[in-house]
């Protein structure tokens, strides 16, 4: 991914390799990593919205080091082959728990699902009926929202943020509920938290993703308050996430900008401190001198910081291309 | 998807053109005409290639029409708008000629031009650039910042080629599989095919006035230019030996943290009734080695981190036989 122009390895769609797709096979993918609601009830109503529809499924739920599967669910699982069971040995997050999901999984459409009621379980099939042969990634949007104003208020906040920094507008960017193509989900770069800029990423990376209203399940209305931590935490998500898609291929434009701002902060000061040392002042006694020398010592090496990006950038440009072809004639 | 790559029939043509198009919708079909009619003469198989940079108009639906009504016209449909240089590297990519012709989709350079500059090619070329004739385009806000921009790459990368931004290019297939533009680098392409060893040449091609669209570009992008001039100067340069290069940048702090040493040996010897300058100009000595230290660590780092990159086979400059 990787700034303007998203980066990634030559395309290869499974259809390249000479599977045949079957678009009504879905692999639901449950990440259990903070919120739990009873995941045998998760299981039957989601099976049940997608045998109605007539959709083949199976669950994978990834457990994340502090949680296991109820007894209850692990003697369903026993009993029932298209429900998998996995646990990480500690706690590695949801995104590392979604691509786990994704590599043990079989189908080549992806159903993605919080492990608490987010929506309806009706609502799956206009996801599923949205991703036509013109779509990667169709994402839900929690529509209409039933919940209190402050967590509307929370997510349009972070949505506005996030939307600042790509092409289009979301409006539920956070929702756990997706709906993607193996082919796309083996090509984001997914790492470290990245897995709430999934829509985003997939634009940045010349997917077509759509946005489909789906109602919100009146379980998720709880008003949601967090410790001043995870906001903190959600900044510098936002923040990495859009130093990424910005700077990645000219990674000097940012470290030079800043670089050159102290660079020229230390330059002008010290021009000061010249003239008043040719004035006569004594300067040897002021420690404004010392601020100019740190500023300029600081804006070299920010400038050199990126520099050294750039030269990485530069020798690794043969390995990446910028660019997703979407369709050939 | 719907994205299958059937088996290729046809063999390999001798010549691709590879043309980007963003919002065009009503220059295709001229285009295309257009180079059919100038290169029906030509000995040999070509082919075209034309890339839809994400347009938000039925660029593409007119793409389809084209490859529909001759073979030899191919499509390339990218999933957004990608920009000039990405775009023409999916072209690229995907040309399978031996010698490969970029143009712009705007129908601003003439297709006419195609066959000499493949014949210059093959007088012992790598590269052949276009170099606009009295050009069509706005004084002030195109040819004046171009004007400038030009000369700047010339001083700075020494390559002497005068018209940078000519899309009108002819490339042997060897030189693209040496370089690889990223970013807004298309308007470096002589100069990064320089160092990638080519042998470069320019000669006179055809301009026109735009006919249909709007051009794409605005004066903000000379200043664009001149820093990514700057920038491309500087990997040149430090990318084959890094530790050199940020060692020679360290070099001035160097010089400046000897200066203030020296200032605070006289000032603790000669003045020692102000106290202050006793922590002043060493610690100003001090940060300016620091800095110093620093450059060189970082390209020690580079040195190390670059080391796979190096290595790799696009590396190797180009050459030719000399028989």
């Amino acid at each position: 991914m990787v700034a303007q122009g998203a980066v990634m390895e030559p395309t290869t769609d499974s259809a390249a390799r000479g599977r045949t797709i079957d678009e009504r096979f879905v692999s639901v993918i449950v990440p259990v990593v903070e919120r739990v609601d009873d995941l045998v009830t998760l299981y039957h109503s989601f099976g049940a919205a997608l045998a109605e529809r007539g959709n083949e499924h199976e669950f994978v739920f990834v457990f994340d080091g502090a949680y296991a599967p109820s007894a209850e669910l692990a003697a369903l699982s026993q009993e029932r082959p298209n429900l998998r069971l996995l646990r990480f040995a500690r706690t590695f997050g949801e995104t590392a728990a979604l691509r786990l999901g994704i590599e043990r999984s079989r189908g080549d459409v992806l159903l993605t699902l919080p492990a608490y009621f987010q929506v309806r379980p009706e609502g799956v099939g206009a996801l599923l009926d949205a991703l036509d042969e013109q779509t990667d990634v169709v994402v839900a949007s929690r529509s209409p929202r039933i919940d209190s104003w402050l967590n509307r208020l929370q997510s349009a906040a972070f949505n506005r943020m996030i939307s600042g920094v790509t092409e289009r507008r979301f409006h539920d960017i956070a929702c756990g509920v997706r709906v993607l193509r193996r082919s796309a989900a083996e090509q984001l770069p997914l790492y470290g938290d990245l897995h709430r800029f999934i829509p985003a990423m997939a634009l940045r990376e010349g997917f077509q993703v759509v946005e489909v209203a789906v109602p919100q399940h009146p379980g998720n209305a709880r008003t949601r308050l967090y410790g001043p931590g995870i906001y903190a935490r959600r900044l510098l998500d936002l923040a990495a996430f859009f130093f990424l898609a910005k700077f990645t291929e000219k990674p000097l434009r940012f470290f030079g900008l800043v670089g050159s701002v102290f660079f020229a902060g230390g330059a002008i000061t010290s021009l000061v401190l010249l003239v008043n040392r040719i004035e006569g002042q004594a300067i040897a006694n002021r420690p404004l001198l010392l601020l100019a020398v740190l500023c300029l010592a600081l804006g070299v090496q920010l400038m050199g910081l990126g520099l050294v990006g750039e030269i990485i950038v530069h020798l690794r440009a043969p390995h990446r291309r910028a660019y997703r072809v979407r369709e050939r004639v | 998807m719907p994205l299958t790559h059937a088996p290729e029939p046809d063999p390999a043509p001798d010549l691709s053109v590879v043309a980007p198009l963003y919002n065009e919708s009503q220059n295709v079909a001229p285009l295309v005409e257009w180079i059919l009619e100038a290169l029906s003469g030509c000995a040999g198989r070509f082919e075209v290639i034309l890339v839809d940079d994400g347009s938000r108009d039925d660029t593409w639906s007119k793409v389809v029409a084209a490859s529909v009504l001759d073979p030899r016209v191919h499509g390339l449909r990218l999933g957004r708008n990608v920009g000039q240089t990405a775009a023409m590297m999916a072209g690229f990519d995907h040309a399978r000629g031996r010698v490969v012709v970029s143009l712009d989709g705007d129908l601003q350079n003439d297709p006419r031009d195609i066959p000499a500059l493949v014949a210059k090619l093959d007088e012992g070329y790598d590269l052949v650039c276009g170099w606009r004739q009295q050009r069509q385009d706005k004084f002030l806000l195109r040819k004046v910042p171009s004007w400038v921009a030009n000369r700047m790459i010339r001083r700075l990368t020494g390559v002497p080629i005068t018209d940078n931004g000519c899309s009108l290019k002819a490339y042997r297939r060897e030189l693209l599989d040496r370089i690889s533009l990223y970013a807004e680098q298309h308007r470096f392409i002589p100069a990064l095919s320089a160092s990638a060893g080519a042998r470069i040449t320019e000669m006179p091609v055809r301009h026109h006035a735009r006919r249909y669209g709007e051009s794409k570009y605005g004066i903000s992008r000379t200043v664009k230019v001149l820093v990514d001039l700057f920038t491309l100067k500087m990997i040149t340069t430090f990318r084959s030996r890094p530790l050199l290069g940020f060692g020679t940048a360290a070099l001035p702090l160097l010089v400046a943290a000897g200066l203030f040493a020296g200032a605070a040996v006289i000032a603790a010897t000669q003045f020692r009734e102000i106290k202050a300058t006793a922590v002043v100009f060493p610690g100003a000595a001090l940060l300016f080695g620091a800095a110093a230290f620093y450059l060189v660590m970082l390209g020690l780092v580079s040195e190390v981190a670059l080391r796979n990159e190096r290595e790799s086979a696009s590396e190797i400059p180009t050459a030719w036989e000399i028989r």
